[in-house]
């Protein structure tokens, strides 16, 4: 069993089953399935983000320089007005997104600690002016995607993406592949591995492990999959611009992450949903939403130490 | 008697700045010793160790495992050679199980730790492993608890164990009695006692009862230089080994 606490199955079991229903309910309110769609999306960069955050010990501020990636990648490498197929695709993106996160891997990781976190955020905004300035890459309004791309398989087409159901799904599935993967690489003898990292890097490293290769591929694991997530949000929206990759976005699904409960990997889709949810409330009620928003994760930060994951075990685990 | 030479130190020295922590150090470790270093504080017993387990690297000199140079490497390598260590600040994994601390150790010698997708509980091997090293130093009803709840004396016990689940020929054990109890210290002693008979062993201690026991050899540092090297008798009979440990009370007294 990959999912060893009770209250993760039950958090899994009780929002797969809202989640896959949420289009029934909502079938001719167009604007409800597409922020759904983007809560989705991001549950998956924010899932990434928490798996090298609160798993690897990797704390990155420039984690939406993987996200922007996705959907200029996108952009860049299909033809303009010609639908390609979305899978082949995808995993073309995440391909080179892998080896894009290799190379910076490679610089980023020579650090460690507040120094890993400023090398990252540096990279991040030479990446984020790089487009912003490049005429190119359509500075600052960024790129559109005229044509969105099918979905065949061998053939058989299930899904549109130019229907806000159909693509809602697609990014559930999304959620769905991005949890099993991970926590399936964190019970593996690599996931062991990166837990003593964490834990103990000295340690490991005396036990006779490459503690850099371990971080390396982790890196490029979490990277590949947040390059995913932008595909995803790119194709929603049908562009990609520079605030893709913004220092802010890094820090909001920080943010998310740790508000669901850091390195519980369930928490982010939690703290997703919950970050999402508070700030359309608030955006809502008040035109100085900020404040609101910012005063309710202050106190949630406060209350919750462990995050809403945290609050949720202590509920439920006996 | 060259050939049984494992680990060897060639003028091997340590300076941080104009600081001498270890100045031409050249040493012979053999197989199925074990090799005891003693000095004052600051001799530079924990700097030879950390030099020669890779942790550290030497201002100058060598260091030569089966001949082959070696003191250039990454500290996993070293480790991958066969020449394993314990730390004399207890460095374990604290938020894991007994089983798991030792299954980390275990992992690396019966398969690949670039799996991605077999579990970790399935290899049987590193199990067992596990379980036999925390059998060796005693541990066999602690094998589930997590480490930071047993006693600071059984931690040690851990970290030894840990060591012996990497499979070493070769042991580097930087005070592994700190901090033990009288029956722990035994219980270690005699351990020590059964392992040198299969591996080769350098030990640090501050415990001398103990490294007179034990030691085939005994290495004596003071203030970065080395003294002398010699079987226990000889140690205890050379006159500048006393005017080391004793000399600066007589003048401390004088003054």
């Amino acid at each position: 069993m990959i999912f060893e606490k009770r209250t993760e199955r039950i958090f899994l079991a009780v929002f797969f089953v809202i989640a896959l229903c949420i289009p029934l309910f909502l079938e001719d309110n167009s604007f409800f399935v597409g922020k759904t769609t983007t809560v989705m999306i991001l549950a998956v960069f924010v899932m990434s983000l928490d798996f090298l955050v609160g798993r690897v010990g990797l704390v990155t501020l420039g984690h939406a320089l993987f996200y922007g990636l996705g959907g200029y990648l996108f952009v860049i490498l299909t033809p303009e007005y010609e639908a390609v197929n979305f899978w082949i695709y995808a995993i073309y993106i995440m391909g080179i997104s892998a080896l894009i996160a290799l190379v910076v891997g490679i610089v980023v990781l020579r650090t460690s600690g507040i120094y890993f976190i400023m090398i990252t955020l540096a990279i991040s905004q030479m990446a984020y002016y790089f487009f912003f300035d490049s005429l190119e890459f359509g500075g600052n309004d960024g790129l559109f995607i005229f044509m969105k791309p099918e979905t065949s398989i061998f053939g058989l087409n299930f899904l549109n993406l130019d229907n806000p159901t159909h693509f809602y799904y697609l990014s559930l599935l999304g959620v769905l592949i991005t949890l099993v993967a991970i926590k399936v690489i964190l019970r593996s003898r690599f996931g062991r591995i990166v837990e003593a990292t964490r834990l103990n890097p000295e340690r490991t490293e005396a036990l006779g492990y490459n503690i850099f290769a371990f971080r390396l591929i982790s890196y490029v694991i979490g990277s590949t999959l947040a390059a995913y997530a932008g595909l995803l949000f790119a194709l929603q929206y049908g562009y990609v611009n520079p605030q893709f990759m913004t220092w802010e976005m890094s820090g909001t699904a920080l943010v998310m992450s740790i508000l669901g409960g850091m390195g519980t990997i369930y928490g982010a889709i939690l703290g997703t949903i919950t970050y999402e949810g508070l700030q359309y409330f608030f955006e809502h009620m008040t035109e100085d939403w900020m404040l609101f928003m910012g005063g309710a994760i202050i106190l949630m930060v406060l209350l919750l130490r462990k995050g809403l994951a945290g609050y949720l075990e202590k509920l439920l685990e006996k | 008697m060259a050939n049984d030479i494992i680990l060897e130190t060639e003028s091997l020295s340590k300076h941080w700045g104009g600081i001498k922590a270890l100045n031409d150090i050249s040493l012979k470790f053999h197989d199925r010793q074990l090799h005891g270093v003693v000095g004052p504080n600051g001799a530079g017993k924990s700097t030879l160790l950390n030099m020669l387990c890779g942790t550290l690297k030497p201002t100058s000199g060598c260091i030569f495992h089966k001949g082959e140079q070696i003191e250039g490497m990454k500290p996993w390598k070293f480790v991958r050679r066969g020449i394993g260590r314990s730390f004399q600040k207890t460095n374990i994994y604290t938020d894991v199980t007994c089983l798991e601390n030792c299954a980390v150790a275990a992992q690396r010698r019966f398969t690949g730790s670039f799996n991605l997708f077999a579990s970790r509980h399935a290899n049987k091997l590193v199990r067992d492993a596990a379980e036999k090293a925390l059998c060796q130093v005693g541990l066999d009803n602690r094998i589930h608890t997590v480490a930071a709840e047993i006693s600071y004396g059984e931690q040690r016990q851990l970290e030894l164990a840990m060591v012996l689940a990497t499979d070493p020929c070769i042991l580097l054990l930087d005070e592994p009695m700190a901090g033990m109890g009288h029956e722990e210290s035994l219980r270690i002693i005699s351990l020590l006692n059964e392992l040198k008979k299969t591996y080769s062993i350098v030990l640090v201690e501050h415990d001398m009862d103990a490294i007179f026991e034990l030691s085939d050899q005994l290495t004596v540092l003071d203030n970065g230089t080395h003294l002398i090297t010699g079987t226990v008798d000889e140690v205890r009979n050379d006159p500048r080994v006393k005017e080391a440990y004793l000399g600066k009370e007589d003048e401390e007294e004088a003054a």
